[in-house]
């Protein structure tokens, strides 16, 4: 009896190893998934406490507060408006980040200050606005979604006086991007340009080693050396499409933070274009899923955030290509998704028409004299003395 | 549900496959139960519809069997009167169902376009799920019934299982009730029925997944640069690409359908025997979508005389057939226009060059390599202004320049060289062969296995990253 049940048990292992193949492997990768899934958290967590540990190191305790205290007495809202939307939105370590960022420029408009003090400025400074990137608000809908809530409000390309630019500005430009910008590459005709993208790419893999392609040669290249090592007036970027599904947006925020941060440090004076990025069509656009505009729109809300007026600016080209209600105009895109081809023209002229010229003021501002540095130290001295 | 999901993979499917198995006395209700769920929880309201449509065709089929007592002199010539009258009604309210849901917008679009005004309320409904299969597949047993093929009425239960059957119900094959009538009411699942029925599963997984949904992206990739400013290379390769998309999508499901299938206990017939290797577009139609083709021969194309009624006859036929054939796969001119694309060109063969084609080694295959791609273009671009860039482009004419270019087509091809290579083998019959010949061994059910998690995985990267479809 008991040989014949072996023999039976042995027979269904031999007419089907591989339905048991499956659901052995199943019941080990459930096992192996739940433990891959804490071993996420924990390293999101890592990466939190990295940039607190790194926000630390460089000031102290008494540092932070005495930034949160300068910052509640700067009557600037959009500040202000950061400060509690990350305090409602994010953990400690968000805020940390935020903090971090203000201190950053606070250090920064103390050099220039102590560099280049011109007391005539301050007077100029309410002409040449420095946190001007403005944002309208409606009434946010409610979101059940881990990855984005509704930001209830929409950011405007930063206010500047830009000048009407030609190609040539673009010879000393980066952009980096996802497949959107790729599609700048492709069809908006700056040759002039360097184009640092990838299908997918998002804002955490762009530093990473090879981690983005150089379309002039199509290799992969680590940016992180190249940004090092080439000097670029201006950088462009556009990414937030593909992180719509990962991580949540206060997460976006801080690595968007960084990424920028660490351009600055091997960049300086370089000038930041954030891009919106561009919204999807009706038809692509799911509440159900996390792919959505009101997602879309939360994260350039907060890529918004980082733009300051000086070197970071907001270019928000949605108006170009989406309806009233702002889905991506159908008949401008196959997959409701990217423009066809020979849309970007419009998009090339729209970054023609959104030109800062930092150069020129740097260079005066590193003679020491000129209209430009009165410009500069007018916008630097407003921000420190207010 | 999707079979392509981790929902239907890991939630459903071994859920229903337990209960199926350990109820074996209620295999139908299990089921039909199961296949009701797995098409609620995609369709909630349109589950209704189905059920509703079940009922009426139930309803009508039970009209036609019916025999009431009277007069033994005319009883036969009322019975007769009675199942055309049924059939005529449940025929009638099936198409009319499947109108106004899958053609009213078309039609009133086109009459309001037509008169120049809008007289007619467009309904904006949206399509339920694998209503064209469904619908056919009751229209099939209305038929059969009365023409007898179907001697004894089904049962509700068995009715109402064959219709909504999972494995078949939003993507066909379309089955007759003949093919399955007799596991209908018994059937036996063995362990080896199982075991294959899992692997043809994972093979019709791998090709939906692993080939269709990768080379889908080469297509999205070109149709998002826009039809009408492409080099006539990358043009073509976008042509190739869709086709190879469409076929494993296709091709994929019916496999994974028959897999099911063969796990439940039922012999689904297959609907694809490698139509990319024929040598004449009628040899094609004769492998794609073989359960459609063969409707359409049986009940509209034989019974409406077929080419049994002189040339002329013959031609308006198989320009019905064709017409037909085209508006199934979709309310738009453009397939329209695909069916009569097909009917030129099949009753072309049909007169004159046919036979000398598929006796041909090599131009057979060349004419239909060649063409059936253009004629997939047509089936893809439903905007007509962009269709017709899209062919300019094929023959190497463009109103404007080029913006896809040859630096545009080299990068394409570095990235999807080796997934174009994959497609073109498994277009062969030496894959299928392959496995039917080692099905058993070791290193086959290790492939599977691989296939299976490398499938999996592309699934869940794709619901975590809803866009590995698209890729940005």
């Amino acid at each position: 009896m008991n040989g014949n049940k072996m023999r039976t048990f042995l027979e269904i292992i031999y007419n089907c190893p591989f339905i048991l193949l499956v659901i052995f492997t199943s019941l080990v990768f459930v096992l192996f998934f739940d433990g891959a899934k804490e071993h996420k958290d924990e390293q999101e967590v890592a990466v939190l406490r990295l940039s607190d540990e790194g926000a630390e190191e460089e000031n102290s305790e008494k540092g932070n507060d005495i930034a949160e205290e300068s910052g509640q007495k700067k009557d600037d809202s959009i500040e202000n408006d950061f400060e509690n939307e990350a305090e409602k939105k994010a953990d400690s370590a968000q805020n940390a980040g935020a903090r971090k960022e203000k201190e950053d420029e606070m250090t920064i408009n103390k050099d220039r200050k102590t560099d280049h003090t011109d007391p005539g400025n301050t007077g100029k400074a309410g002409r040449v606005e420095k946190h001007t990137t403005e944002f309208v608000e409606y009434a946010p809908i409610e979101t059940n979604s881990r990855y984005y809530s509704d930001a209830g409000k929409i950011a405007l390309t930063t206010v500047h006086d830009y000048v009407l630019e030609n190609e040539s500005y673009f010879n000393d430009a980066a952009f980096l991007g996802d497949s959107r910008t790729l599609g700048i590459s492709d069809y908006a005709g700056l040759a002039g340009a360097d184009f640092f993208c990838d299908n997918g790419m998002t804002i955490y893999k762009l530093l990473e080693d090879d981690g983005v392609t150089y379309q002039r040669t199509g290799e992969k290249v680590d940016l992180k050396e190249i940004l090092q090592e080439k000097h670029y007036g201006k950088i462009y970027i556009m990414l937030g499409m593909n992180e719509l599904g990962y991580g949540d947006t206060p997460m976006y925020l801080k690595q968007y933070l960084k990424v920028i941060r660490q351009i600055k440090e091997w960049q300086p004076g370089v000038i930041i274009y954030v891009m919106a990025n561009l919204h999807v069509s009706r038809e692509k656009n799911n509440m159900e899923t996390e792919f959505n505009n009101i997602n879309i729109n939360d994260k350039n809300v907060a890529s918004a955030r980082l733009a300051n007026g000086r070197d970071v600016f907001y270019l928000d080209c949605n108006p170009l290509f989406t309806d009233e209600e702002g889905y991506l105009q159908a008949e401008l895109t196959f997959d409701g998704v990217h423009l066809y081809a020979q849309h970007y023209d419009k998009w090339r002229d729209f970054l023609f028409e959104h030109g800062v010229e930092r150069e020129e003021v740097l260079q005066t501002e590193a003679d020491g004299q000129g209209k430009g540095f009165e410009k500069m130290g007018g916008s630097d001295g407003g921000s420190a003395s207010q | 549900m999707l079979f392509s999901s981790v929902g239907f993979l890991f939630r459903f499917l071994p859920v229903f496959m337990i209960i199926y198995l350990v109820f074996p006395k209620y295999r139908n209700i299990v089921l039909l139960i199961g296949s009701l769920i797995f098409y609620g929880v995609g369709e909630p309201y349109f589950v209704l519809l189905l059920l509703l449509s079940v009922a009426i065709n139930y309803g009508f089929s039970w009209y036609m069997f019916w025999e009431p007592h009277s007069p033994q002199t005319n009883r036969k010539k009322k019975a007769s009167r009675r199942r055309k009258r049924a059939l005529v009604l449940a025929v009638a309210v099936d198409l009319g169902v499947l109108f106004v849901f899958k053609y009213w917008d078309f039609a009133a679009g086109s009459i309001n376009a037509a008169a120049g005004k809008g007289f007619l309320p467009l309904l904006s409904l949206v399509l339920p799920l694998g209503i064209s299969f469904y619908t056919f597949q009751m229209i099939s047993y209305q038929i059969d019934c009365y023409r007898g093929t179907i001697a004894k009425r089904a049962g509700l239960l068995s009715f109402a299982t064959y219709v909504c059957m999972f494995p078949q119900l939003i993507a066909g094959p379309i089955v007759r009730y003949g093919e399955v009538a007799e596991r209908m009411a018994s059937r036996r699942v063995r362990i080896r029925d199982l075991e294959n029925g899992l692997k043809l599963f994972t093979l019709g997984l791998g090709l939906k997944v692993l080939l269709a949904n990768q080379i889908g992206t080469l297509w999205n990739l070109i149709m998002t640069a826009g039809a009408g400013r492409l080099h006539p290379l990358v043009a073509w390769l976008g042509a190739f690409a869709y086709s190879f998309q469409i076929y494993f999508d296709f091709w994929g499901y019916s496999v994974m359908a028959m897999g099911l299938g063969k796990m439940l206990g039922f012999a689904i017939p297959r609907n694809f025997d490698h139509p990319y290797i024929s040598r004449s577009l009628s040899e094609f139609w004769r492998r794609w979508h073989m359960t459609l083709g063969s409707w359409f021969k049986e009940y509209v194309y034989i019974p409406l005389g077929g080419s049994r009624k002189g040339t002329a006859r013959t031609m308006c036929n198989l320009f019905v057939v064709w017409a037909l054939t085209g508006l199934w796969h979709g309310a738009a001119w453009n397939f329209v226009l695909w069916g009569i694309v097909f009917f030129l060109l099949l009753s072309l063969e049909k007169r004159t060059f046919g036979k000398r084609l598929e006796q041909s080694l090599v131009l057979g295959h060349i004419y239909t390599v060649l063409l059936v791609p253009v004629t997939w273009v047509i089936f893809a671009i439903t905007d007509m202004g962009q269709l017709a860039g899209y062919l300019g482009n094929l023959v190497g004419y463009h109103r404007e320049d080029i913006l896809v270019g040859v630096t545009q087509l080299v990068r394409y091809l570095k990235e999807y060289g080796v997934l174009l290579i994959a497609c073109v083998i498994f277009a062969t019959p030496l894959p299928a062969k392959l496995y039917w010949k080692w099905k058993d061994r070791w290193f086959v059910v290790l492939f599977l296995l691989g296939v299976f998690w490398w499938s999996v995985r592309e699934i869940v990267l794709g619901s975590n990253n809803p866009f590995l479809y698209f890729r940005f």
